[in-house]
């Protein structure tokens, strides 16, 4: 059994507010394996971006905090390590790209002079020869004539370059794992498929590990090893891209698969979620999907499985009043193993063991990559 | 087809232009505006007499009493085209020697107030909490005092100190007194710069490659704001060209030199008796200045200003 490259344990991040302390990532843990793709994914506003940057422990100091957890790299906890290890760490071990393309470079530099600097901060290299290494980054993304892109400014390059130049930037000190954070939003449709298959292309390279933060789920199933799913702050469903989809245990899951559209089925109207993801400031008691969720509703209606009645509650939710099962507004469930690949937070999904100690982690590779299908 | 035609054309275009710089495009802006690059040429004049200042003739020239009191301006020689002072001394050299001293001044001055307004702004700006609120009330306390007062005070202050007063002449004093209270426009500036900067993408980028906190401050951000220097630069000189003149008039500035404070001073009560020369010449050459420098620090704003970059 491989050990994992990354570790996530218990890990809760705060925010102090006017309002009082919102948590946007609680308890969340998860491990990735070396040369993985682990993709989390989730509505704006659930946690994923604040995972993410805290694992390079980016979060702007005050107002935001860890509030407990570890986040091991090679078993060494990161939270732990002085702000100059972590230096060493950023962008030496784990690098990171952005949503925005066109913000996340410096206006003022010129590629070249930005992915030199990202070189020389963390290789010891002579100036010419960190041109070379930034040259070959560049070609090895893809960029055509790098010699002239090395010295052209952010703003002479198209969305879909910039992003490249990123990658080119973040892998020039090879790390060992690339956080991409919603690499593709920003880019249109074309352009992201071939982002995304150069991150594939990369990764087969190198090995790296890659942790895909994403909010599409079409990202998730081309490119995912194994997906966590957030929501509301925490991690409701871990599992392989294929038990995932396959078989959605968590009825947010659930509800998210029934509202993408399908080109061969023929429904009058998309499914929707009803109501809107809770502010941190103001979660809901229990179960924190309880109020939108609908197998706690079927469940309040019908009696439970092994025939004994469901105690139910009167709740109103999304204005309207309704039943809903008693312990998913008293309790909230623990993200519990319920298969050999599969890890969900729900009252009603079966936990296959009681030891629930074991830490979501599954060291999986997919069988085949759309990168395989199309090549 | 057309599509394809149209985006190949523009890859054409992409290919002939040449990377361009932000300074690069400021320039070619700047140069497209006759009117600031007839300031440009005014001030870069000044320059080079104010160099010229630094030649021991000139020096010499505009001390020797050559002529006679209070000589009207004439053809006859060089020296006395700006006419003569009550004691002989031709206005024109004079005036020259003051353009290196009046330049000098403001030069040294603004770089004083834009490295402390520059380093102050910085920091407040980018690490905030407690540092921020320090230099915010640092500011606050030296622009609540009027800054013609605080020039007074610190000039004072300065000629003071015994063990300093001989080895401070006049102009170190000036340029000290000046450049410790001109900072206060440039650090706010910067600082709000600077904090709209901090939360940038870049930033968070830098930082994710291991960037440190000083490397993010100086490397990152502040080239990003560093147009803000250069129109300071060019705007806070006309104040410190003003502010020495005010203070040679109240005796205060540069006594053992020929300034054009000094000479407005020595011409105010020549004025009575009919002698407008030299206060006219000394007057004449500050006004071209600062207009020049005025309309200069506009021009620099609008070539270099982001929020109106592409606009044309």
């Amino acid at each position: 059994m491989r050990k994992p490259l990354l570790e996530l344990r218990d890990l809760s991040v705060g925010f102090e507010t006017e309002g009082g302390l919102i948590v946007p990532v609680r308890d969340v843990s998860f491990a990735i394996y070396p040369g993985q793709t682990v993709a989390l994914v989730g509505e704006s506003g659930c946690g994923k971006s604040v995972t993410a940057l805290s694992i390079l422990r980016l979060i702007p100091s005050p107002p935001g905090r860890v509030l407990g957890g570890k986040v091991l790299l090679d078993g060494r906890d990161l939270l732990g390590l002085s702000e100059r290890e972590m230096r060493k760490v950023r962008g030496g071990e784990i690098a990171m790209i952005f949503q925005e393309p066109m913000t996340s470079l410096n206006p003022v530099f010129t590629i070249g002079e930005q992915i030199v600097e990202a070189i020389t901060l963390h290789q010891r290299v002579s100036s010419a020869e960190a041109w070379r290494i930034a040259e070959r980054s560049l070609r090895e993304v893809g960029i055509a004539d790098p010699q002239r892109r090395l010295r052209e400014y952010p703003h002479q390059m198209s969305g879909g370059m910039r992003q490249r130049a990123m990658i080119a930037m973040a892998l020039s000190c090879r790390p060992r794992l690339l956080i991409a954070d919603e690499p593709t939003t920003a880019l249109d449709v074309t352009i992201q498929a071939q982002i995304l298959e150069l991150l594939r292309t990369l990764q087969r390279e190198t090995g790296m590990a890659i942790l895909l933060i994403t909010h599409d789920l079409g990202v998730v199933a081309e490119n995912a090893d194994v997906v966590g799913v957030m929501y509301a702050s925490r991690i409701v469903e871990f599992a392989t891209v294929e038990d995932l989809f396959d078989q959605p245990r968590h009825p947010y899951t659930e509800a998210l698969f029934r509202s993408i559209p399908r080109l061969r089925r023929r429904s009058e109207r998309l499914a929707t979620i009803p109501g809107s993801v809770p502010n941190p400031s103001d979660f809901p008691p229990g179960c924190k999907f309880h109020p939108r969720c609908h197998r706690c509703r079927e469940r309040a209606a019908a009696p439970g499985a092994g025939g004994l009645p469901e105690p139910t509650v009167n709740i109103e939710a999304n204005g309207t009043p309704c039943a809903v099962a008693a312990r998913c507004v008293a309790v909230e469930p623990p993200l519990r193993r319920t298969g050999p690949r599969h890890w969900a937070a729900c009252h009603f999904v079966p936990a296959v063991a009681d030891d629930d100690a074991a830490l979501p982690a599954l060291d999986h590779k997919r069988m085949v990559t759309a990168a395989g299908v199309g090549a | 087809m057309s599509t394809s035609a149209v985006s190949f054309a523009s890859a054409a275009w992409d290919m002939a232009a040449p990377p361009r710089s932000l300074w690069r495009d400021a320039w070619a802006r700047l140069r497209r505006n006759r009117l600031a690059k007839l300031c440009l040429a005014v001030v870069a004049l000044y320059v080079v007499l104010a160099l010229a200042g630094f030649t021991p003739h000139l020096q010499r020239a505009a001390s020797e009493m050559r002529y006679d009191s209070y000589e009207l301006p004439s053809w006859r020689a060089v020296g006395l085209w700006l006419g003569a002072d009550h004691l002989g001394r031709s206005v024109l050299w004079r005036l020259l020697y003051g353009t290196r001293i009046a330049l000098t001044v403001a030069v040294s001055a603004c770089l004083i107030s834009i490295f402390v307004g520059t380093t102050l702004g910085l920091i407040a700006g980018y690490f905030g909490r407690w540092i921020d609120s320090l230099v915010i009330w640092l500011f606050s306390t030296v622009n609540s005092v009027p800054a013609i007062l605080l020039m007074i005070a610190m000039a004072y202050a300065l000629q003071g100190f015994e063990t300093l007063k001989d080895r401070l002449s006049g102009m170190p004093i000036v340029v000290l007194a000046l450049g410790l209270t001109g900072w206060v426009g440039l650090c706010r500036l910067i600082r709000g710069e600077v904090m709209r900067h901090r939360e940038r993408d870049y930033v968070v980028a830098a930082r994710a490659a291991g960037a440190g906190h000083l490397r993010i401050m100086f490397r990152h951000i502040l080239p990003n704001v560093f147009h803000l220097i250069i129109i300071d630069f060019s705007l806070g000189m006309v104040g410190c060209v003003q502010a020495e003149v005010a203070l040679a008039f109240l005796g205060l500035g540069i006594t053992d030199r020929p300034s054009w404070g000094r000479m407005i001073d020595d011409a105010k009560l020549e004025l009575l008796r009919g002698v407008w020369w030299q206060v006219a010449a000394a007057t004449a050459a500050i006004f071209i200045l600062c207009l020049a420098l005025n309309i200069l620090g506009d021009a620099l704003r609008d070539a270099l200003d982001p929020r109106l970059r592409g606009t044309d």
